[in-house]
């Protein structure tokens, strides 16, 4: 079953999906440049477009009426964002043989 | 052969037809546009053409000429990275070349029955004859079954050359996708008075064609393309295009839920397609972390600059056109306002342009050089290659900027049409009526006008880049860089 | 350069693509099975093309939280009572009407088509017929001069005239009340019927 979105709460469910989907590429590019460049300062901004993902995600939660299993979804997509990108990453080291022992 | 001549000569056999493919790419790219401006025109102005070529047929042609001339783009890529994958002459090519001809002719003949045939009566001759009425496969039943013989001959190509060739990861995964493309065409092959079984089967072909076939057909093109263009190493290219189908395929065959939300199909449906389509950015976005790899360890040393330019464009556009504008209006509890609005015509636009548009065009460009005999085309061209280089900005804003306005609309008539008024005609009219509908369309039109003027230079740098360049390509050295 | 960690092989990568795509497609397999049979007509969902007989409303309900159809007592269209096979023959002319006059490049049925005039799921229940009885002539009339009986709610946009001939016309009206008896889990959302007097 689902609960229709409010009318009050149109806008804010478009534009909560728009941030998750740019504030994900926003950390994972973010994560990526600081991990190749070998740059740890820059992580935490990576950290903070993922705060704004985190946020963005649960008032888009709360704007759709996600409740039962749907917040399965939710749980799925927060984590999902954030450890897609570390895995991504290792694989990228895996793949172009750069992975070394006890790293990443 | 010299440099920078027009010589086909020195192609090989697939990509002399390849050629064949591309040029007429690009006149259905040119009628796509026209008869889009067309259809934008007449929202502004409804007497246009009213009773001669109505708003439907204008469409029709609108939307057909671009999934055509798309489909020629990928056959033509495929045709022009033959030879060179498999090590080997294509295994026949007269008959490749027959159906490019029947193929052509076949089409010419479907549009000029759209134009001035148009409609029929309600029987079964009008669906065999003229036109199916069915959303982007409208080709009458006698074309579909020539398309299907057309796409036998080009598979028989592909396979029987890689066959006697050699097979590569590439090979494999490109011969079982166009398996599975010729295979899903069929799914749209019936009638049915069943208007819900009618639409289940009619996503078949869309969804699983735009969203999974065509998305790996690409990602084939772009794992021949990087070797090629940036001399990415086939072992690491091969692993990531694996990585991809997993992933495409993996949210792509059953995203399709998210299309069976309101045609009566059952309720679990919008669990399965919530879910999956929901899921479905994640994987773009990690993406980012491969691009951002990629670039920062290779450095952008392109030996075709107007490819990468429109590669990179490809990246965006299937970022921002599937992922944001995808995400935005995917799940059912928004869904359910902006299905069949103006929503839709956005989402498309952008993602057809970005994902499918963009990576014909980088072909296209790798195509013309090798034509011209591998001829220099990184930096320094003449007139530091403004052609190409406005003819990238003009498309991609034309084509963002109608994203944008039908955005606006969209968001407009689900507001208005759906949540205020109910979705009655009343309320379909009152939206369509709203200020900021009316100026949404404007702005469409005049992004419509910047798309075309975008068209018309990039048709002229296609044929004239090069032309007089007495460098050659620059040598990537294929197989050394350490990217992928 | 050190060793391919086997995670990262392209074999491993190969088969896992092999298998995702073979699993996706045996349960959308699956699904499918399930699917077409609960949308063949006379089923639940999709009720028997003899629908056309009886009256079609659009009620919510309470524990799905949406509207859905709602099929009343008889009420024959045109007056005339149908049997199964005629009222499928009747419906068939309509949808190959539909079909060949390229009506989804204008209209969405069931939301699917283009976005230059109305929505078709719910043509017979709008509240623009006036009546339910005035409804079956009006459509009759509209379908089949739409240019003299044009309605364009002031945005210009008209219906050209497409040669419909009376028995097609009385179909894609039997397609369309067929049609706005399907369960479509609510779409479109928050739609306001026509008023019809309860007929069960």
């Amino acid at each position: 079953m689902i609960d229709p979105v409010d009318l009050n709460d149109f806008f804010v469910g478009f534009f909560a999906s728009a941030m998750v989907v740019v504030a994900g590429a926003l950390y994972a590019g973010t994560f990526a440049w600081s991990r190749l460049r070998a740059l740890p300062r820059l992580m935490p901004w990576a950290y903070v477009a993922y705060a704004v993902l985190f946020v963005s995600l649960l008032v888009l939660s709360s704007a759709l009426n996600l409740s039962g299993y749907w917040r399965v979804l939710l749980v799925l997509l927060l984590l999902g964002y954030l450890l897609a990108p570390h895995a991504i990453w290792h694989l990228c080291r895996g793949t172009h043989g750069e992975q070394t022992p006890g790293e990443g | 052969m010299s440099i920078g001549e027009n010589n086909l000569q020195g192609l090989n056999g697939g990509q002399r037809l390849a050629v064949k493919y591309f040029v007429v790419a690009l006149a259905l790219f040119g009628a796509q546009l026209l008869f889009g401006l067309l259809a934008g025109l007449q929202y502004l102005k409804p007497d246009l053409l009213y009773g001669v070529l109505d708003f439907s047929v204008n469409r029709m042609v609108h939307i057909n000429a671009m999934v055509v001339w798309m489909l020629y783009g990928f056959i033509g890529s495929v045709y022009w990275l033959l030879e060179d994958e498999s090590g080997t002459n294509v295994v026949g090519l007269k008959l490749g070349n027959l159906a490019f001809w029947v193929l052509t002719a076949a089409v010419g003949v479907v549009v000029l029955v759209y134009l001035f045939v148009q409609i029929g009566p309600g029987t079964d001759t009008t669906l065999w004859l003229i036109n199916e009425g069915r959303e982007y496969i409208e080709a009458p039943r006698w074309a579909d079954i020539g398309i299907v013989a057309c796409v036998l001959i080009f598979f028989f190509n592909v396979a029987a050359t890689f066959m006697k060739g050699r097979w590569s990861g590439i090979a494999g995964v490109l011969v079982l996708d166009l398996v599975a493309l010729a295979g899903l065409y069929l799914a749209g092959m019936f009638y049915t008075t069943n208007v819900s079984v009618d639409q289940y089967w009619w996503w078949w072909v869309i969804h699983l064609w735009v969203e999974a076939t065509w998305e790996v057909l690409v990602g084939c093109i772009m794992a021949w393309g990087l070797i090629q263009t940036l001399g990415a190493k086939r072992r690491i290219v091969q692993t990531w295009l694996y990585i991809e189908v997993a992933l495409m395929f993996g949210s792509g065959i059953l995203g399709l839920g998210h299309h069976y939300f309101w045609i009566g199909t059952p309720e679990y449906w919008l669990t399965i397609g919530g879910f999956f389509s929901a899921l479905e950015p994640v994987p773009l976005v990690a993406m980012v972390v491969h691009a951002v790899y990629d670039a920062g360890s290779h450095g952008f040393r392109s030996s075709n600059h107007p490819a990468l330019a429109w590669l990179i464009a490809h990246a965006f556009g299937n970022f921002f056109g599937a992922g944001v504008w995808g995400f935005m209006h995917t799940l059912p509890q928004i869904n359910l306002y902006t299905h069949g609005t103006q929503w839709s015509a956005s989402h498309g636009h952008l993602a057809f342009f970005g994902a499918y548009a963009t990576i014909n065009i980088a072909v296209f460009y790798i195509a013309v050089q090798g034509a011209r005999g591998g001829v220099w085309m990184s930096a320094h061209l003449p007139g530091n290659g403004w052609k190409w280089k406005w003819a990238l900005a003009l498309l991609n804003v034309g084509v963002v900027g109608m994203t944008v306005a039908l955005l606006i609309a969209g968001y407009e008539q689900s507001f208005v049409e759906r949540a205020i008024e109910g979705s009655t005609w009343a309320g379909y009219f009152a939206g369509q009526n709203h200020p900021w509908f009316l100026q949404a369309m404007h702005w469409r039109m005049i992004f419509g006008w910047v798309t075309l003027l975008g068209f018309a230079l990039l048709v002229w740098d296609l044929f004239t880049i090069g032309a007089g360049e007495t460098r050659e390509a620059r040598d990537v050295h294929p197989g050394e860089a350490a990217t992928a | 350069m050190s060793e391919i960690p086997w995670w990262a092989g392209e074999g491993l990568w190969r088969k896992v693509a092999v298998w995702v795509t073979a699993g996706s497609f045996v349960v959308l397999i699956f699904l499918t099975f399930d699917s077409i049979e609960a949308i063949s007509a006379g089923s639940q969902r999709v009720p028997a093309y003899s629908v056309i007989n009886q009256q079609v409303r659009y009620e919510f309900d309470a524990a799905r939280n949406i509207q859905k159809p709602v099929i009343g007592g008889g009420a024959p269209l045109f007056g005339q009572t149908l049997d199964e096979a005629e009222a499928e023959a009747l419906v068939t002319l309509g949808k190959k009407t539909v079909q060949a006059k390229n009506c989804m490049n204008c209209h969405t049925l069931l939301g699917n088509g283009a976005y230059y005039a109305p929505d078709l799921t719910k043509a017979w229940l709008d509240p623009a017929w006036g009546s339910e009885t005035a409804r079956e002539t009006l459509m009759l009339g509209f379908l089949m001069d739409p240019t003299a009986n044009a309605r364009t709610y002031g945005t210009g946009r008209r219906m050209p005239k497409l040669d419909i001939t009376e028995q097609e016309a009385r179909g894609v009206i039997a397609f369309l009340k067929w049609m706005s008896s399907i369960d479509t889990n609510g779409f479109p959302y928050n739609f306001k019927s026509l008023a019809q007097e309860s007929r069960s």
